[in-house]
């Protein structure tokens, strides 16, 4: 008798334990891929060189240790029909790109089939790079690489202006820092007239020079031009930035977030 | 003698019972108001960073119209219609008639920044203008952000305050439900320009 009392007071404290947990509901969240054992790339598109990768990635290492900021690559083949500025933000969220306490992570999305791009800023770095800036850093240093399918320089060449940006908010000191605003634009097509036009300039002066220094071996400057000309074919080659990497450190991964969270800041294109 | 043991024994049951549903009861009341205070602040702070972003949008209007002033005969009708339209955002005395004026201005700038684009082709590549229209889908944006955010908060406490047994305990604290921000068409929809 006395047991089974017991018993039914136990049962009935249970059941209302039970229930006060119950409300700790569970939320189900959406999918979205988890980051590499890189974080700062993730190329699940698979659309970028491994020189690229490999170069992005030992720039965040490096951005991260200077300033704690974190910026991310993320490309992927479609955005299953979700506005990419939603996907952008989701990622970074849920990767916690940035630190808690500064929020101060990026997110660059590529999505391949559906030829668009976003950079999603942090809270914290909505100051430094205000949505106009972003937009206009994907117009000036993007758009032309997009178009043409060249998804690895393009986003390369990207991931170093942000980076720059973000040294600069945190007073660390660049080389050769360009202000955004003073830029002129990058021509679309990367040999335009403009480009041929300086090259031979630059040509003629060069062969002038040579020929007043040379002057008795004149003839030489036949065999000189065409040399001459090719070096400067390769003139548009010094808009990719991303080529010249640091010194590479392979082996350490485990980067994650640090819990940053974003607005709804950045700007996208279509190309 | 055992008859006595007997009612002791279940006297002593009952006690305990009593003493510890009671005790159980006060504890999940405390921890329960402790969450609702909590997803009630979470529910306002992102209810203001509503107003934060559209306050944000309604100052980014007269520096838009600014940038288009050098094309001097832009749309005045459709002008008219944005300027008519924030003014009621900024009059607007509850939430209700606040997101209504707000899906108003939503249209007004999208017929606006169409009707302007449509007319002078060359604005797409003016540099301010480019700037100013992704500061301005940047704040549409962070608006529709702030927005879910808010419907995310308010549901998590919605749903706190209506199962059983929060009710219970909502009711006595007198915690009550919130309103969703219902996802108007027009509020949704984002003044876009495209840079083919």
């Amino acid at each position: 008798m006395k047991n089974k009392i017991l018993r039914v007071a136990a049962l009935i404290l249970v059941v209302v334990m039970a229930l006060s947990l119950a409300a700790c509901g569970k939320q189900t969240k959406e999918q979205y891929p988890t980051p590499t054992e890189k974080f700062f790339v993730n190329d699940f598109a698979d659309v970028m060189t491994a020189e690229d990768v490999e170069t992005i990635y030992n720039k965040g290492v490096a951005l991260q240790e200077k300033t704690t900021a974190q910026v991310v690559v993320v490309t992927v083949d479609s955005l299953d029909g979700k506005e990419i500025a939603d996907y952008a933000l989701e990622l970074g969220r849920e990767w916690k790109v940035g630190t808690e306490e500064k929020n101060n992570g990026i997110v660059i999305l590529l999505s391949e089939g559906d030829r668009e791009v976003y950079i999603a800023v942090g809270y914290g770095l909505e100051g430094a790079l205000p949505d106009s800036k972003t937009g206009r850093i994907i117009d000036t240093y993007g758009l032309s690489y997009f178009e043409n399918d060249n998804f690895s320089a393009g986003l390369a060449s990207i991931y170093d202006v942000v980076v720059n940006e973000i040294y600069v908010e945190y007073n660390v000191e660049v080389e050769n820092y360009t202000p955004i605003d003073q830029l002129p634009q990058q021509p679309s097509d990367s040999t335009s007239a403009v480009e041929i036009l300086i090259s031979w300039i630059v040509l003629i002066v060069l062969i002038t020079l040579y020929i007043t220094i040379f002057g008795r071996r004149g003839g030489l400057f036949i065999f000189g031009a065409p040399r001459f000309f090719g070096g400067f074919n390769h003139y548009g080659g010094f808009h990719h930035h991303g080529g010249f990497g640091g010194g590479s450190s392979g082996g350490f991964g485990g980067f994650r977030g640090g819990g940053g969270s974003f607005g709804g800041g950045g700007a996208g294109r279509k190309f | 003698m055992k008859k006595k043991g007997i009612i002791i024994a279940v006297l002593a049951a009952v006690a305990l019972l009593v003493v510890g549903i009671g005790v159980s009861v006060v504890a999940s009341g405390i921890s329960y108001q402790k969450s609702f205070v909590e997803k009630e602040e979470t529910v306002k702070a992102a209810y203001s960073e509503i107003d934060n972003q559209l306050q944000r949008r309604a100052n980014l209007i007269p520096n838009f119209v600014e940038a288009v002033k050098g094309y001097s005969d832009y749309e005045q009708s459709t002008l008219t219609a944005v300027i008519e339209a924030r003014s009621k955002v900024a009059a607007a005395s509850n939430a209700e008639e606040q997101a209504a004026a707000n899906a108003q201005l939503d249209s007004a700038i999208d017929i606006w920044v169409n009707a302007v684009t449509e007319a002078y082709p060359e604005l797409k590549a003016d540099q301010q203008y480019i700037a100013l229209q992704d500061e301005l889908s940047g704040t549409e944006n962070r608006i529709a952000v702030a927005r879910k955010d808010y419907n995310d908060a308010a549901s998590e406490y919605n749903k706190s305050v209506r199962i059983f047994p929060g009710n219970i305990f909502a009711k006595i604290f007198g915690f009550e439900q919130v309103e969703y921000f219902e996802a108007d068409e027009s509020a949704n929809s984002v003044p876009q320009v495209s840079f083919d």
